[in-house]
């Protein structure tokens, strides 16, 4: 029998990040090689970057990919 | 081949025009509008004929490499229907509204089958005969054809019978079935991939 898996939620402070920075999400946008609408979805919870793109945003930021982007349980 | 493709691409899109205006002009030609005493206006027709007979092979030719080689048909169809992958979202957004497209052309294709394999008839038969003192008849068929108007089509003998409602496979001409697809795929992908960037 399989034993149901917690469902999970990737949050990200992608925010706050560029918020500090004083960047716009079309700079931030430019800056890793996506869209604008990317950015806003990543930011909004929409959309969950690949890990090439999370390393690529920790990079650019100098920050570790986990105090960018982390885990939360969706409690129902 | 990829600059000789575009240069070909570019002659069959700008073509068009030209070949709908000769098209227009051999029809009122076989019409008789035209004077056929005329030999300008009888090599014009031959010239017309040339022209269409080279658009359709130029169209033959992009056609088989719009199947046979994956830059080509990116270029092409993706003009066509607005595909745009500028980042791996849109990639994924991609790949969500082709699948979509895909299932629904399969769902219709798969109705399509169904409606062209699908006979009913509902007749009268002459009152000599009945059977069992009833001349109503309700006939229901599931037909599959390899080859259109194949012989094993043609009944073997005719009874002469009033018919009231006759269906035998679908109302529309193949073409129309093909344009149809063609534009449901473009609409179908479209609609997906502004439902999933909303």
């Amino acid at each position: 029998m399989s034993k149901s898996l917690p469902q999970l939620k990737i949050v990200s402070r992608l925010h706050v990040l560029r918020a500090e920075r004083r960047m716009t999400q079309e700079q931030l946008a430019k800056e890793v090689g996506v869209t604008r609408a990317t950015i806003v979805a990543i930011e909004g919870g929409g959309y969950n970057p690949s890990l090439e793109l999370a390393f690529r945003i920790a990079r650019y930021f100098g920050a570790d990919i986990n105090t960018i982007f982390s885990i939360e349980e969706v409690t129902k | 081949m990829k600059r000789l493709d575009s240069i070909l691409l570019k002659f069959f899109l700008y073509g068009i025009p030209a070949v709908i205006v000769f098209a227009a002009y051999s029809y009122f030609y076989s019409l008789g509008v035209v004077n056929h005493a005329n030999v300008n206006l009888n090599f014009l027709n031959s010239f017309a004929g040339l022209v269409f007979a080279l658009w359709m092979s130029l169209s033959l030719y992009l056609s088989v490499r719009l199947m046979v080689s994956g830059p080509f048909r990116d270029q092409v169809l993706a003009k066509l229907t607005f595909i745009r992958e500028r980042d791996e979202r849109e990639s994924l957004l991609t790949g969500k509204a082709t699948r979509t497209t895909f299932l629904t052309s399969l769902a219709i294709l798969i109705f399509l089958f169904c409606l062209s394999c699908f006979q009913v008839s509902i007749y009268k038969l002459p009152s000599e005969m009945a059977v069992d003192g009833k001349t109503g008849i309700v006939s229901l068929g599931l037909g599959f054809n390899f080859l259109e108007h194949s012989k094993q089509d043609k009944p073997r003998e005719t009874i002469e019978k009033k018919d009231i409602f006759s269906y035998t496979g679908l109302p529309v001409s193949n073409t129309t079935v093909i344009l149809t697809i063609i534009v449901w795929q473009i609409m179908s992908y479209n609609y997906s991939m502004r439902r999933l960037t909303k």
